[in-house]
């Protein structure tokens, strides 16, 4: 195996110092000259047509300097997929939602903003809404958008194999009906963003967002500017998690605004307002029927799927697809129908969030797959490991696991948690239950059909010689890019961690798609690595040229050149370089070449040296509708085990223990991994157990705050035992892959099992709150 | 969520806090640790003119033991009676109240005369202190008096006070040595939770340590205000400890209580879990008790 010097250990991060003191500047943080305040005016109804808006009185309140409705931004659609382009900035004629954007305001402070806004009057004429799937796609529903008279936003029709006909060969053939409930993704930092359009022309965008390229395509579309006249610079953000995967309404009305006014404006959704654009999970409806062989083979899975999707599309197409084509792997599996439906609601929009469209369908199959097993006599992880994937095989809807450690996972959890002592022998009231998953490593399509590179990197030596800089667009979202672009360059170029810098998150540093789809390490870090070499190679080829030396004789290890064959006499360059830095306390003298003398050789030979990198994944996927959905360089795969206690008086339950092992292909920063590991059971508790955001009969959100919304607190997070598999991905730098998102897959089953095994009853409807579970300990009493 | 504009004062004494009460009247309102008030500021929800904030006021703070009884100021936090070795000893109950209200940094900043006045049917401190039988001085510029604090609590925050006075002290008898308390609350996640149900008990044994000659049952958030279960106490007093006794309570304080659905649970759930917390916390009371 290769000796490598930087990665693959515990590099502290880069932005630790910075946030762990308070000094890490968020977008609410920044100040700018001049700078106003914006507010948005949303919509109190779920359903209504726009009558007339009067903005006389917000206008002629002293303070305001500008307010604007769809009449100064007009009527270009955006949205997320441009297949279903369906929002315009601020509403024209209707409002779909509670929380529908209008109008907005800015003026000279926050207090004066929101009065404006409460002085715009708006008469409604009030529209009957739908709520639910059913009640969307009932005959003669309100249509919310009228180019979807049925309110199907997207429906998805797939069948890979033939699944009737592997159902007649089955011995068992199951069907459960599954719901998740609609999440808020509850990141920390509310979004906050501040537009200044300067007198040149050009609008800058500091903004709490996940994907600075994506938006700043979308604010040049909708405000009509050239792309090169937009730049989106991303600060520290507190935390994504996929709603922050697109731009939001707040983003460009700031813009609108700053460009109306010329000074920049500053606009922040309040909690609540977070929970109003929402774009977090769906509620998905599944119904899987699993058809399989006595001994224990997975023949054939149907899937039925309705999504409730809220009043715009959002991410949903996408969505709508992965909720299919997720299913397909970590099992082999050569026959699968998919039905699914996404359907417009009045409530707002789903999007994206951790686990994209997967987590709903994996919690279902696999309780189902867990129930299967019991049938068949045969213990859950045996069941599983007859029928995983291994590296190599390609999911009969086309996805190549190129690398693959599920067979390792499982038998790391196995052993980890001590799965034989434990399983079938724990008292009433306690038990242990296990759950697979795998998720893509980056999407293998960009969100608009295009060729464009995935990620572009630069790296650039200081002239000095002693420092590298990375430039890149990804954006660091604390999930830790920074850190791993940082390991990666200094890897590949062969200095040390603290001799690289790293400048992320601004459309001027190159093309970066973003932190979504778990593609970063992957995507980033191949062009980041790229870069790097070119770098370390120009460095080389000087010197080699100065010292006679054939480059491939030559090597960089940590900040020094190292000579594989006799070291070459190389004191006219230190003479030089100490000539050159007369006074300076820390000039190299017996030590060998360093690599801060080499660079400035090249420096002075060449001038600045710079290198860049480039991804892109080549053609994935097969050639059926949808096909693109799913597609990955490389998938990452995990499996839990969750041990939980079971109050069986009050329903309460307490997860105890996790194991966790997940393939992440080769960690780049052991901590880092385990970092996501662990946030990802606590993401997936919460969703287990906890979470849903929930409405009042006329659309209005009942729980619109962190008090009422309940996300795990540290009390609520069991220990984590976390396990690092390690298969080596081909397809990725230096054999990584992802962690951010696969690893939530098997945490809300694993617990669905493990409470089944406490109490003796399936729960088909998360979350398992107390009152749900001790419903259902009742339920079965009375049947007893 | 911005907060309205208001006038602070910030008095060193009772009377002059009472003072400034009687000029101000309804425009006028007493800030303690604010968890509960700014925050209803920030919703709008209230937007009084002036806040009198009583944090400085020293006499207010104090926890003090004066001829078998606890007086507890009205600011006292919620971490410091949790962590007070006063309430500790024979007060058990309200300490597990205290300490487990919110999170830590609630707890640092909660009142005990906040938890009461904002008087919220799910609060934490007034059923272990109904179940102790505490009651609470009310003083304006008119006088002082003192109520038991069960009849204080009107609905939700709705409580007797009136608009000039400020609650400044909780005064508890110290119970028996043959005494004991419990208090559960059930929620959904293990720290800043708002009960779901919450249930405080008392009993007090005779000397032989078999019969019960004193009980109360409190229950919270499945009526209007905290309530005390008449039906459980009165199978309970008299009677010799058994399992099956608690038991029994447990299905009479449910059938007292009268909880509503809403959107944190159902009315159905709650009836059931007062039976459980009821059982529960009545055998924790009797731990204690057998314990002196
Ligand atoms: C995140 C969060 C979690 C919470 N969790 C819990 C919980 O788990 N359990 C629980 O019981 N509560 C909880 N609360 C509610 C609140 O913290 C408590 O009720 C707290 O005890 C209120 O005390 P305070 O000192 O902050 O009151 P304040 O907010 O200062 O005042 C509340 C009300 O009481 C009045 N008041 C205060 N002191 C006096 C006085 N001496 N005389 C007359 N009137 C007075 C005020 O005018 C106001 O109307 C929570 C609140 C938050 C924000």
């Amino acid at each position: 195996m290769t000796q490598y010097t930087v990665i693959n250990k515990r590099a502290p991060r880069l932005d630790a110092p910075d946030k762990s003191t308070g000094r890490a500047k968020y977008v609410d943080d920044m100040t700018l000259p001049g700078m106003l305040f914006g507010a948005l005016l949303q919509s109190p109804l779920a359903h209504a047509r726009i009558l007339n808006i009067d903005v006389s009185k917000a206008k002629r309140l002293p303070g305001v300097k500008a307010v604007v409705t769809a009449e100064d931004a007009g009527l270009i659609k955006y949205g997320v997929s441009p297949a279903r382009y369906d929002e315009t900035l601020f509403c024209h004629e209707k409002v779909r939602y509670v929380g529908d954007e209008i109008a907005a305001v800015a003026a000279v402070d926050l207090e004066t903003a929101l009065e404006a806004i409460s002085l715009i009057k708006v008469d409604y004429e009030e529209l009957p809404a739908v709520f639910t799937p059913e009640e969307a796609m009932a005959q003669g529903a309100p249509v919310i958008h009228e180019e979807y008279p049925g309110n199907v936003c997207a429906e998805v029709h797939q069948e890979f194999g033939d699944v009737e006909a592997a159902f007649q060969d089955c011995d068992l053939i199951r069907t459960d009906r599954f719901v998740n409930k609609r999440q808020d993704a509850a990141f920390l930092e509310p979004n906050g963003c501040i537009a200044d359009y300067d007198r040149f022309g050009n609008l800058t965008l500091y903004t709490s967002t996940q994907v600075p390229h994506y938006v700043q395509r979308t604010v040049a579309m909708v405000l009509k500017l050239p792309v090169g006249r937009v730049r989106v610079i991303k600060p520290y953000v507190g935390g994504g998690f996929g709603p922050k995967a697109a731009a939001n309404p707040m983003e460009l009305a700031a813009c609108l605004l700053s460009k109306k006014i010329g000074r920049p404006v500053k606009m922040n959704y309040s909690r609540e307002q977070v929970f109003l654009f929402s774009r977090a999970r769906h509620q998905f409806v599944h119904t899987l029927t699993t058809g399989v062989k006595k001994d224990g083979t997975i023949m054939a899975l149907k899937n039925e799927c309705y999504l409730e999707g809220g009043a715009y599309a959002s991410f949903g197409i996408a969505t709508v697809y992965y909720a299919g084509s997720l299913l397909a792997a970590p099992y082999r599996l050569a026959n699968m129908k998919y039905d699914g439906y996404r359907v417009y609601t009045n409530k707002p929009a789903c999007g994206a969030q951790r686990g994209h469209g997967g987590v709903a369908a994996r919690a279902a199959w696999e309780q189902q797959l867990d129930a299967i097993a019991e049938e068949l006599g045969m213990d859950p992880i045996e069941f599983r490991l007859k029928n995983v994937m291994s590296a190599g095989d390609i999911t009969c809807n086309d996805l190549n696991m190129s690398s693959f450690g599920m067979k390792d996972c499982i038998e790391a959890v196995k052993k980890g948690s001590g799965w034989s002592e434990k399983k079938g022998k724990m008292p009433k009231g306690k038990g242990i239950g296990m759950a697979c998953g795998f998720f893509v490593s980056g999407a293998g399509y960009p969100i608009y059909r295009s060729d464009t590179y995935h990620a572009t990197v630069t790296v650039k030596l200081s002239e000095d010689g002693g420092t590298a800089t990375v430039y890149t667009g990804a954006a660091e979202i604390g999930q830790g890019s920074d850190t791993t672009m940082a390991l990666i360059a200094a890897e590949a170029l062969g200095v040390r961690y603290e001799d690289v810098r790293v400048a992320s998150g601004d459309t001027e540093y190159g093309i970066d798609l973003g932190a979504y789809s778990s593609r970063t390490t992957l995507m980033t870090g191949h062009a980041t690595k790229e870069a790097a070499e070119s770098v370390k190679r120009q460095v080389l080829q000087v010197l080699g040229d100065r010292l006679k030396v054939p480059v491939d004789q030559m090597d960089i290890k940590n900040g020094y050149i190292v000579f594989k064959g006799e070291t070459p006499d190389f004191s006219s360059i230190r003479t030089a370089y100490i000539k050159e830095h007369r006074g300076w306390t820390d000039n190299p003298d017996e030590e060998p070449l360093t690599f801060r003398e080499a660079a400035r050789l090249a420096y002075l030979e060449k001038g600045t040296i710079v290198g860049t990198g480039k991804y892109k994944p080549g053609k994935l996927g097969g050639k059926y509708k949808g096909a693109a959905v799913g597609t990955s360089p490389a998938y990452g795969c995990s499996a839990q085990v969750a041990e939980v206690s079971v109050d069986m008086e009050t329903g309460k339950v307490s997860v105890e223990r996790v194991t966790d092992a997940h393939d992440c292909g080769f960690a780049i920063n052991r901590t880092s991994v385990e970092g996501q590991m662990e946030g990802s059971v606590s993401m997936g508790l919460g969703e287990a157990l906890l979470e849903e955001v929930k409405f009042d009969e006329k659309g209005n959100i009942l729980n619109a705050n962190l008090a009422e919304y309940k996300i795990p607190t540290c009390l609520d997070m069991p220990n984590v035992k976390s396990l690092i598999v390690e298969s080596n991905e081909p397809n990725g730098p230096f054999g990584a892959k992802e962690v951010g998102e696969g690893a939530i897959m098997p945490t809300i089953p694993a617990i669905l099992n493990a409470v089944y095994d406490a109490i003796g009853v399936r729960i088909n409807e998360l979350p398992l709150t107390p009152e749900r579970v001790y419903m259902a300990i009742r339920r079965k009493k009375g049947k007893q | 969520m911005l907060l309205p504009k208001f006038d602070y004062h910030e008095p060193l004494s009772v009377d002059e806090a009472c003072q400034i009460m009687s000029d101000l009247g309804e425009k006028a309102k007493p800030l303690a640790g604010g968890t509960d008030l700014i925050v209803n500021m920030k919703k709008k929800i209230l937007s009084p003119e002036h806040l009198v904030a009583l944090s400085r006021i020293e006499d207010l703070r104090k926890i003090e033991l004066l001829n078998g009884s606890v007086r507890i100021g009205a600011c006292v936090t919620a971490a410091e009676l949790a962590e007070s070795q006063e309430i500790k000893r024979g007060l058990g109950a309200l300490g597990q109240g205290a300490g487990i209200l919110g999170s830590p940094l609630i707890r640092n900043l909660a009142t005990v005369a906040g938890n009461l006045v904002s008087a919220r049917p799910a609060a934490d401190l007034p059923p272990p202190l109904m179940a102790y039988g505490a009651e609470v001085v009310l003083k304006s510029r008119r006088g002082e008096r003192t109520l038991p604090l069960e009849t204080f609590f009107q609905g939700p925050g709705q409580t007797l006070l009136e608009i000039d006075e400020i609650l400044t002290e909780i005064i508890i008898q110290r119970p028996p040595e043959s005494a004991g308390a419990g208090y559960i609350k059930l929620g959904t996640r293990k720290a800043l939770e708002i009960s779901l149900v919450n249930v405080a008990a008392y009993v007090a044994l005779d000397s032989s340590g078999t019969t019960i000659e004193a009980a109360r049952v409190v229950l919270g958030a499945v009526a209007p205000t905290p309530l005390r279960s008449p039906s459980a106490e009165k199978l309970l007093i008299g009677e010799k400890v058994d399992p099956s006794l608690f038991e029994k309570a447990g299905q009479a304080a449910a059938k007292d209580s009268r909880p509503i659905d809403d959107f944190r649970g159902s009315a159905q759930y709650r009836r059931d879990m007062v039976a459980v917390l009821t059982r529960r916390a009545l055998n924790m009371a009797l731990e204690q008790a057998r314990r002196a």
